[in-house]
C-alpha cells in the first residue's frame, strides 16, 4: 500500500500540454465525423447525403492541407531532428507519420467518392441494417430508396482512427487507435445493400477475429508494460537497452503485439479473415479497407518495430523473415485457386504486404521509404480496381464470379482495358507504379541483407503475375457468356476514382522520381523517439 | 497478513447482522395485509414486464436499451479521475472535460432523434 | 499479495480465453471468452501497476473497459443482426463465405 500511495502523493499533476496546431489534422477530421452524427441527427433524410459529402471531403481536404503546412514547418524539422513529441508523448509528428497520413487521406479521399456513388439509383448500402434481410421491412427500404447515411461518419472515425495509429508514440494511444478505426469498420462490413447475409457474415466474422487479435495487441501491451515500466515506445526501447532481467516478459510482448499488428495487415499465418471480410463487404468498404486500413496497419507496425523494437533486429528479424516468405508465397499460390475477383483481389492484397514486409525487415532508412513509396502507389491501384469492380453488375448487383468475365474485353474494352492496366500495376510490369514501388522494396531489402527473401519475392511476384494475366486473357480471349453482365456507365465519382487509380498508376510508374524522393526525404531521419 | 482484512470482515458480519435482524423485526412487528400488487415481482417501481410463457427470448429492444446504457454508462469512467484532480487540472482540465462531454452529448442528441429511447 | 501469483493469474485466464474462442462454437461464447481475455489484460495492468509502484497501469485498465464496453456494443449489435437473419448464433453456420 505504501508504495502506492506514496506514487499518488508524490504526483504533483499540471496540466498537460497540447500542441493543438500539430494535431490539427487528426482533430480536423474527427471534428468532421462528429459534425456528421450532428446531420444525422438533426438534418431531414432527403438532405442529409449532400451535408455528409461537403462535411466528409471538405474535412479530408482540409486535413490534407494541414497535414502540407506541418510538414511544411521548418521549426519542427530544425537541425535534423526527425520531428516532435506532441501531447505530452502520446503522439509522434515526424516525416514518416505526416507522409503516411497524407496517404491516407488521399486514399479516404478517392475511397468516399466511391462510397458516395449513388448515380444508378441507389448507393451501394442497405436501407435498413437493422430490417431482416428477405423481409417485408427490409423491401419497404429498398423501394423508398433510402439508404444508411451513416457510414459517411463512419468512415470519418474509421479514417480519423487510421491516422492516429502511426502516429501514436505510446501502446495505450496505438491500442485506442486501432479500437477507433476497427470498430466502424466493422460496421461498415455489414452495411451493403445487396447479397446481405454475406455482408453480415463477413462483419461478424471480422468483428471476431478482430476482437480476438486486439486482445492478443493488448497482452502484448500489457507484458511489454511489465517489461519496461511504461508503454511509451522510447521508454520500452530504453529498457530493451539496458534492462535484461526479465527478458521472458520483454519477447512475449514483442510476439503478441507483433501478432496484433500483422492481423491488421493480414500476414499469413493471421490471414484468414482477408478474403471473407473483403468479398462480404460492400465493395466501395473494400477499396477503403484494401488500401487505407493497410497503409495504416503498415505504418504502425514500422513505428513500433523500428522505436520501441529497433534495437533488438536480431530476435524478431528471422520471424519476420518467416512471415514475409509466408505471405508471399500463401498469398501468390491461392489467389491462383479463386473464382471470385473480390477474393482473388484479397489474396494478392496478402501477397502485396508480405512485398513490403520484406523492405520493413531491412529496418532501415531505406527500407522505410520504400515501404512509404509502395503503400502510397499500391493502394491508388487497389481503389482503381475495385472502382472497376463497383461498374461490372448483373440483375443481382455486382457479377464477382470471374466466370462472367469472361470477353468483357470484346464488350466493354476501355473498362477491361483499364482493369488489366491495374492488373498489370499488380503483377509489377515495367512502367506501371507496381514496377517502381517492387524494385523499391526488393532494392531495399537486398541493401539491407535479405537477398534469400528477394529472390522468394521475385518468384512470388512470377506466380502472382501468372494469375493477373489470367484474368487478362479470360477478359481478351474468351468468348463472352450469354448471360454476361452488363457494364454501367461510371457516375461522376466511380469515373473520378477510377481515372485518378489510373493516372497515378501510369504517372508514378513512368516518373516516380518525385515521390521516391518525398518518400526517402520523409524516412531520412526515421521515426521520432 | 490477514490482520487487514479484518475491518472489512467485521463490516460483513455487521451488514448481515442488520440484514437479519431487519428481516426477522419486520416479519414479527410489521402488520400482514395481503394483496396482489405485493405478490408481483417488484422491478423498480414500474409495472412488471410480461415474461415470455415457456421461458422464450426476449424482445430485442431489451438489447438496444441495455446497450446503450452500457455506452453512455461507462464514459463516466472518466469523470472519478479528473473530479480528484480537477483543481489542480483548472481551466485547461474544465474545458477538456466539457468537449469530451459535448462528444457524448452528441451521441445522445443523435440516439434521441432517431428514436433510440422511445420504447414503443 | 504477491504481484507476480496475480500476473500468473491474468496469464491463466487469458489462455483459458482465447482457447475458449477457439474451440466453442457459439458466436455469443466467443464473444464472451474475448471480454474473458480482456479482463485479464486489465489484471496483468493492475498487478504490473503494482509492481513497478506506478499508476499508469491502473489508468491503462480504464481505457480498457471503456473501449472493451463500445467493441461489446458494435459486436453484439452485429451478432443481434445476424441471429434475426438466420435464427442462429453458431459459427458453423456462418458458411457463405469460403475458397
Amino acid at each position: 500500500m505504501t508504495s502506492l500511495s506514496g506514487a499518488l502523493a508524490a504526483a504533483t499533476i499540471t496540466p498537460p500540454h497540447i500542441e493543438y496546431g500539430q494535431l490539427s489534422p487528426l482533430l480536423v477530421v474527427f471534428g468532421a465525423a462528429v459534425a456528421g452524427v450532428l446531420v444525422e441527427a438533426f438534418v431531414p433524410r432527403e438532405r442529409r447525403r449532400a451535408f455528409h459529402l461537403v462535411i466528409a471531403l471538405g474535412g479530408l481536404v482540409a486535413a490534407f492541407a494541414l497535414i502540407i503546412s506541418v510538414a511544411a514547418t521548418p521549426s519542427l524539422f530544425a537541425h535534423g531532428s526527425p520531428g516532435h513529441v506532441v501531447a505530452m508523448g502520446a503522439v509522434g509528428v515526424d516525416g514518416p507519420t505526416l507522409f503516411i497520413q497524407g496517404t491516407i487521406v488521399v486514399l479516404a479521399f478517392v475511397s468516399v467518392l466511391l462510397i458516395a456513388e449513388s448515380s444508378h439509383g441507389v448507393s451501394p448500402f442497405a436501407a435498413q441494417a437493422a430490417a431482416v434481410p428477405g423481409s417485408a421491412e427490409e423491401r419497404e427500404g429498398l423501394l423508398r430508396g433510402i439508404s444508411h447515411t451513416e457510414v459517411y461518419p463512419l468512415t470519418l472515425f474509421a479514417v480519423g482512427g487510421m491516422m492516429l495509429f502511426p502516429a501514436a508514440n505510446d501502446l495505450l494511444t496505438m491500442f485506442v487507435a486501432l479500437e477507433v478505426l476497427s470498430l466502424p469498420l466493422y460496421l461498415l462490413c455489414g452495411l451493403a445493400r445487396r447479397r446481405r447475409l454475406i455482408s453480415q457474415e463477413a462483419a461478424m466474422k471480422y468483428f471476431l477475429l478482430g476482437a480476438f487479435s486486439s486482445a492478443f495487441f493488448l497482452f502484448g501491451v500489457a507484458m511489454l508494460y511489465g517489461y519496461s515500466g511504461s508503454v511509451s515506445l522510447s521508454a520500452i526501447a530504453a529498457a530493451a537497452a539496458t534492462n535484461v532481467s526479465s527478458a521472458t516478459l520483454l519477447y512475449a510482448g514483442i510476439a503478441l503485439v507483433g501478432i496484433g499488428l500483422l492481423f491488421k495487415i493480414g500476414a499469413v499465418p493471421f490471414q484468414s479473415w482477408k478474403p471473407d471480410v473483403y468479398q462480404g463487404a460492400p465493395t466501395a468498404v473494400t477499396a477503403l479497407m484494401a488500401s487505407c486500413t493497410v497503409v495504416s496497419a503498415f505504418g504502425g507496425l514500422l513505428r513500433v518495430f523500428y522505436v520501441a523494437f529497433g534495437q533488438l533486429t536480431w530476435d524478431w528479424r528471422p520471424a519476420m523473415w518467416g512471415v514475409a516468405i509466408l505471405t508471399m508465397l500463401a498469398g501468390a499460390i491461392i489467389a491462383i485457386t479463386q473464382t471470385d475477383v473480390k477474393r482473388m483481389l484479397a489474396y494478392s492484397s496478402i501477397a502485396h504486404g508480405g512485398f513490403v514486409l520484406t523492405a520493413v525487415v531491412a529496418a532501415t532508412a531505406a527500407g522505410l521509404s520504400a515501404s512509404l513509396f509502395y503503400l502510397a502507389v499500391y493502394g491508388l491501384t487497389t481503389i482503381g480496381a475495385f472502382a472497376v469492380v463497383t461498374l461490372v453488375r448483373d440483375p443481382a448487383g455486382e457479377a464477382n464470379h470471374l466466370s462472367k468475365w469472361a470477353g468483357l474485353g470484346k464488350r466493354s474494352p476501355w473498362l477491361a482495358g483499364v482493369f488489366a492496366f491495374f492488373l498489370l500495376a499488380f503483377a509489377g510490369i515495367p512502367l506501371t507504379s507496381g514496377f517502381a514501388g517492387k524494385f523499391a522494396v526488393f532494392q531495399a531489402a537486398a541493401a539491407g541483407g535479405a537477398l534469400p527473401l528477394v529472390i522468394i519475392g521475385v518468384l512470388a511476384s512470377a506466380v502472382a503475375a501468372f494469375f493477373y494475366v489470367r484474368v487478362i486473357v479470360l477478359m481478351f480471349f474468351s468468348d463472352p457468356a450469354p448471360d454476361g453482365p452488363t457494364v454501367v456507365t461510371p457516375g461522376l465519382f466511380t469515373g473520378a476514382a477510377v481515372a485518378v487509380g489510373a493516372a497515378a498508376t501510369l504517372v508514378f510508374g513512368i516518373a516516380p522520381e518525385p515521390l521516391l524522393a518525398l518518400a526517402s526525404h520523409a524516412a531520412a531521419h526515421l521515426f521520432v523517439r | 497478513m490477514l490482520t487487514l482484512y479484518v475491518p472489512i470482515l467485521m463490516l460483513a458480519a455487521l451488514a448481515a447482522l442488520f440484514a437479519g435482524f431487519s428481516l426477522v423485526m419486520g416479519a414479527l412487528a410489521g402488520p400482514k395485509r395481503w394483496n396482489r400488487a405485493k405478490l408481483q415481482a417488484y422491478e423498480s417501481g414500474i409495472e412488471p414486464t410480461p415474461q415470455p410463457s415457456g421461458g422464450g427470448r426476449f424482445p430485442v429492444k431489451y438489447y438496444l436499451t441495455a446497450m446503450l446504457f452500457i455506452l453512455f454508462d461507462i464514459e463516466i469512467i472518466f469523470l472519478y479521475p479528473w473530479a480528484v484532480t480537477f483543481r489542480s487540472l483548472g481551466v485547461f482540465g474544465l474545458v477538456e472535460m466539457v468537449l469530451f462531454i459535448v462528444t457524448v452529448l452528441v451521441a445522445y442528441a443523435y440516439v434521441w432523434r432517431r428514436g433510440g429511447l422511445e420504447w414503443d | 499479495m504477491i504481484p507476480g501469483d496475480y500476473v500468473a493469474l491474468a496469464v491463466i485466464l487469458f489462455v483459458i480465453g482465447a482457447v475458449g474462442v477457439l474451440i466453442r462454437r457459439n458466436a455469443m461464447v466467443i464473444f464472451m471468452c474475448i471480454e474473458l481475455m480482456l479482463n485479464a489484460v486489465n489484471l496483468a495492468f493492475v498487478a504490473f501497476a503494482r509492481l513497478h509502484g506506478t499508476i499508469d497501469g491502473q489508468v491503462i485498465a480504464f481505457f480498457v473497459m471503456v473501449v472493451a464496453a463500445a467493441e461489446v456494443v458494435v459486436g453484439l449489435a452485429i451478432l443481434m443482426a445476424i441471429f434475426r437473419s438466420r435464427r442462429s448464433a453458431s459459427v458453423d453456420d456462418a458458411n457463405l463465405l469460403k475458397y
